[in-house]
């Protein structure tokens, strides 16, 4: 009976829209956190979370939200997948509930550009560590990004190479860029272009490569063919230990002045050992930049951190600590959980003490885009097993290391 | 050359200087970064672009072998094939980090392993499938996929894991041209497994009954072979070539559960270009894809390799569909 | 279905009157914005899943590359909204256009390729175009993609504040595919792409003509598929070359399909029901907890539908004289 059939069709399609209704019974605050738990993106979602779980409970422990009574934080973890169409679904399922004050994520940039219309809708406010320039030009009124922008990656890079070479009278002609094709990648690749016209350098290599390739030779041949002084890679995991890999092999011998990313993410370390040492890299945020190490309590958290996990604390965990850190100053100042005052007092706050501030330079504040107007990349180098910050001065607590023969 | 002012550890090289030489750290031939009139550049670039992807091509034949003897014989295709990498590459990282077996000595042991766990899967979850519509087939492996994938995230985690050797970053250098020790090792490998498949397959008894059901199911049973036995062996020693293959990939590429995406649209590639069920098929169509993704991230663009692979594919597909072998099965 | 059957009661012939509307009546009674966009969600994936099985289903022709038609109707429509202000709905229209063309030369060039050939030839063409789109940065963004920003309700360029709206439309669109589908399966070049896909030789010999068949029905199913592709930058204000022109789409769009059923009118409909809201039920119990748990459990239901159910879910179901045509 094609009638039976429709109905039981349509009986499926009732059934699993009544199974998904979900019910979520509310008592502390309620924090949402977007991570990339499964998916390529897996390694970046577990760092973001064990960053913002700790401070979840650092908070709880310090006595929670005092202008609140002492409301402790719940951080309701969410998994948006690396799927960037999933993203929303996940997003809206999550703040449906109403008791949602605030969230922090997503990560990857394209998983919060597709989130960021359902952000808006719902009138929740985002705190987020992507780095897409896009993200504050949509003239959204309810995200707020505490890291850096793409395009200020390249050019720090290139400052960067400007003052290594005042400072140590280095013979550089020429400067290489390559790139993963994927928005990190891109977004860097045009801020590291412009600085190094703008510095005057002659640019030998320009090229975009394929995140997933299995082999760096074609590229690190080109790198030495091109006969660059100085190389400016932008890559993520698999990408950024087979370039330095295959440059030592090749005995390629340029400056390597990475792009962040897989360069700075312990498990590099892990792969190169005492190789890794030496080489550069930017990053949005670092474990022992000025402003932490200076601080006995800010100290105290990359410390603990590395005790816990057993590694120094990488980029991602750090900036969703302070996140969530920005996120209890607000609703203590708020002195609220609407989400609508929350992005209010957000829109207005400036942090300049307490655990937010292990955000360089050590303080926060939004401009009207949402951006943190203060905040800046910073280059480490690897030295040691661990990356040390070394500019700009501001934050720099080590001096650059040329490594011994 | 003002190498008093260059920090010990890099050298700069003036190309405006001709046959000018800087020397590396440690200052051996081998090791220069050579830099002399454009045409000798052009022609070692060439030669290293073709070794390089011929030495991929290697560990690309002996993913691709075990995917087409699977559909040679049992007429699957196999999109989870690329998670097996990923599982042999998981064992070696496990028997590396705890035993501190070197990856040569692990895919003795892996590929055993794999067979029977190959053997296993077959026996439960493909052979119910083996006859059906093409649908059932493609929804099984793809579900097999995600399972193995997440399976593997779950109980190790996401992060990218790493197998340290002595000779990772050993490179033997044969006049101008480097090759890398671990991919040259994983060339003869693969190569060498591949051949053993093949001799396998033409010169046991074993191996022509296995031979016997892809080519007349139906007579092979009259014959007194038993083709679900043939079947599961077949899984069995296709992905546990997969595994091996993976094994052979730790010294010089991380391990975390997603990375048999990585390689499985190549090999799928490679398949159908060496025709379906084509041992040397596979062989020599790794190795042709191999290079051509050399040379076209070298000499076109670094983001366009694949292109240049599929546009070889679909020309091959559209002059000579059954494959640059034919149509062959298993021969 | 007799009609002069007794047990054929007369209320049951407002039967499907009563569900379409349910179905219709839904977002005014229920306020969620969560549920109806799952209920989108199904909608839209559901349409994706009518159009490949257009080509995939009915024609047995398994397509491995749809998500190159939707890239092919989203990135018009995107790029004319953002830098033309054109509306999706005019937008849309360039992108069927170029998936029709790409539908007619790509079925030329490959339906002379038989079972796995075809469908890795197929594979091969979206990842040429995922490729392409990622290349030529200046024109398409790159892996930046394309984002439309929101700018409060306007129903000119189809941008609402709430999910009602939106529901609508796909259910519009979803129907219109299905119309499309019903069609097809009820006229000759139904009957024509069934026998294509039973036995393509007896067809053939039959004096079918296979590649005017195959060609037209690939036609229509990527014409539909860029329709979908349009109302996706309309939705999801957001596009990039991994997002619709991925294989992850791709795999998604026949694994609604397959799961649903190939060759019926409802198939796509229960399949995108099931894996949809399995995506969401598992996401939801397991996706705080320990990383895995929510994808590998989906797998597992999978991996039992097809085990179970091979010839897709909707063979569970009492079978309609005029729902299969083929058994």
């Amino acid at each position: 009976m094609r009638a039976q059939r429709l109905w039981m069709v349509i009986g499926i399609f009732g059934l699993a829209v009544a199974l998904v209704s979900p019910a979520l019974a509310a008592e502390d605050v309620q924090i949402a956190l977007f991570a990339m738990l499964s998916g390529p993106g897996a390694a970046m979602g577990k760092m973001s979370r064990d960053g913002a779980e700790m401070a979840a409970e650092d908070i709880n422990a310090s006595g929670g939200i005092k202008a609140l009574g002492g409301a402790k934080i719940k951080l309701v973890v969410a998994d948006v997948t690396s799927n960037a169409a999933q993203g929303p679904s996940v997003t809206e399922r999550t703040l449906s509930t109403g008791t949602i004050s605030a969230a922090v994520g997503y990560g990857a940039s394209q998983m919060t550009l597709t989130s960021l219309p359902v952000i808006e809708k719902s009138q929740v406010p985002l705190v987020t560590s992507s780095i897409s320039d896009k993200i504050t030009q949509q003239g959204y009124k309810y995200v707020f990004e505490i890291c850096p922008k793409g395009s200020q990656f390249g050019a720090t890079q290139v400052y960067f190479l400007t003052y290594l070479r005042k400072k140590y009278s280095l013979p550089i002609k020429q400067v290489g860029f390559v790139y993963e094709n994927t928005a990190y990648g891109t977004s860097t690749a045009e801020g590291l272009k412009e600085t190094a016209v703008k510095e005057g350098y002659k640019i030998g290599l320009f090229e975009a490569y394929d995140a997933k390739f299995t082999d760096a030779s074609p590229l690190v041949t080109k790198i030495k063919a091109s006969g660059v002084d100085v190389i400016f890679p932008v890559s993520y995991t698999t990408d950024a230990e087979l370039i330095i890999s295959t440059m030592q092999a090749m005995r390629v011998n340029s400056l390597v002045i990475g792009g962040g990313a897989g360069f700075i993410w312990p498990d590099i370390y892990k792969s190169l050992g005492d190789k890794i040492n030496g080489v550069f890299s930017v990053g949005s945020w670092s474990w022992d930049s000025k402003n932490i190490m200076s601080d006995p309590q800010r100290r105290s958290v990359v410390e603990r951190y590395k005790k816990k996990f057993g590694t120094f604390m990488p980029e991602q965990a750090g900036e969703h600590y302070a996140m969530v850190w920005t996120l209890k100053d607000a609703m203590e100042k708020a002195r609220s959980t609407d989400p609508k005052k929350i992005r209010d007092t957000l829109a207005s706050i400036e942090i300049t003490r307490g655990l937010a501030a292990i955000m360089q330079p050590g303080k926060i504040k939004f401009d009207k885009t949402g951006w943190n107007l203060y905040v800046h990349p910073t280059i480490i180098q690897w030295q040691q097993g661990e990356p040390r910050t070394v500019y700009p001065e501001e934050d720099a607590t080590h001096d650059v290391v040329w490594p011994v023969k | 050359m003002r190498e008093a002012s260059c920090p010990p550890h890099v050298s700069f090289c003036n190309p405006g200087r001709a046959r000018n030489s800087c020397r590396g750290r440690s200052g051996r031939a081998g090791g220069e970064v050579r830099v002399g009139r454009k045409g000798e550049i052009y022609t070692t670039t060439l030669i290293q672009s073709i070794v390089n992807g011929l030495m991929m091509g290697g560990v690309y034949a002996l993913i691709a072998v075990g995917l087409t003897l699977i559909f040679g014989v049992m007429n699957v295709v196999n999109f989870a094939h690329g998670e097996f990498v990923m599982l042999g590459m998981v064992l070696t990282y496990l028997l590396h980090h705890y035993l501190g077996w070197d990856p040569g000595l692990s895919i003795l042991l892996v590929i055993p392993i794999m067979l029977g766990v190959g053997a296993l899967i077959q026996k439960t979850l493909i052979s119910s499938v083996i006859g059906q519509a093409d649908e059932a087939q493609i929804l099984l492996t793809l579900g097999l996929s995600v399972l193995l994938t997440n399976a593997v995230l779950l109980i190790m985690g996401p992060d990218y894991l790493s197998v340290k050797t002595p000779y990772k970053l050993s490179v033997v250098a044969l006049g101008p041209v480097l090759f890398s020790v671990p991919r040259l090792i994983a060339f003869f490998v693969g190569l060498v497994f591949s051949g053993i498949l093949w001799l396998f397959l033409n010169r046991t008894n074993l191996g022509k009954a296995l031979r016997a059901v892809a080519e007349k199911p139906e007579v092979a049973t009259i014959m007194g072979i038993n083709p679900k036995r043939m079947h599961w062996l077949a899984f069995g020693i296709g992905i546990s070539l997969a595994a091996g293959a993976g094994s052979v990939l730790t010294p010089f590429f991380y391990t975390f559960p997603s990375v048999g995406g990585m390689f499985v649209l190549i090999a799928f590639v490679v398949v159908v270009l060496g025709g379906m069920g084509n041992i040397p098929g596979a062989i020599l169509g790794a190795l042709v894809i191999g290079i051509t993704e050399s040379l076209t991230a070298q000499f076109v663009a670094l983001d366009l390799a694949m292109l240049g692979v599929f546009i070889l594919f679909v020309l091959v597909l559209v002059f000579k569909p059954a494959g640059i072998l034919g149509k062959g099965k298993l021969y | 279905m007799a009609m002069n059957d007794p047990a054929h009661a007369s209320w049951k012939r407002y039967v499907p009157l009563i569900l379409a509307a349910i179905v219709i009546l839904v977002p005014l009674a229920v306020p969620s914005r969560y549920i109806l966009r799952t209920l989108v969600n199904i909608f839209f994936f559901a349409a994706l899943g009518c159009a490949w099985n257009i080509i995939g289903g009915y024609a047995g022709q398994l397509s491995l590359g749809h998500s190159a038609f939707v890239a092919m109707g989203a990135y018009p429509t995107a790029l004319l909204l953002l830098n033309l202000n054109i509306p999706p709905w005019i937008g849309f229209i360039p992108g069927v256009v170029l998936a029709l063309i790409a539908a007619y030369l790509l079925g030329h060039l490959v339906f002379g390729l038989r079972g796995p050939y075809l469908a890795l030839s197929t594979l091969a063409f979206a990842e040429i175009v995922h490729i392409l789109l990622l290349h030529f940065r200046d024109q398409t963004g790159g892996s930046l993609g394309v984002t439309i920003p929101f700018g409060g309700t306007s129903v000119w360029k189809l941008q609402f504040a709430s999910e009602q709206p939106y529901y609508y439309i796909c259910l519009g669109l979803l129907g219109f595919c299905l119309y499309v589908t019903h069609r097809i399966h009820n006229s000759r070049m139904g009957y024509y792409l069934q026998a294509i896909k039973e036995n393509q030789d007896a067809a053939e010999n039959l004096g079918i003509n296979l590649s005017g068949n195959k060609v037209k029905a690939l036609m229509i199913s990527a014409a539909l598929t860029a329709l979908m592709g349009g109302f996706y930058v309309a939705y999801f204000y957001y596009i990039d070359p991994d997002s619709v022109a991925g294989s992850d789409l791709s795999i998604k769009i026949l694994l609604v399909a397959i799961v649903g059923g190939v060759g019926t009118v409802w198939g796509p409909v229960v399949g995108a029901c099931i894996l949809v809201a399995l995506t969401e039920i598992s996401n939801y119990l397991f996706g705080s907890g320990r990383a895995g748990v929510s994808l590998v459990i989906y797998a597992i239901i999978l991996v039992i539908v097809v085990l179970f159910s091979p010839r897709g879910l909707i063979a569970l179901l009492p079978k309609g004289s005029r729902s299969y045509r083929s058994e």
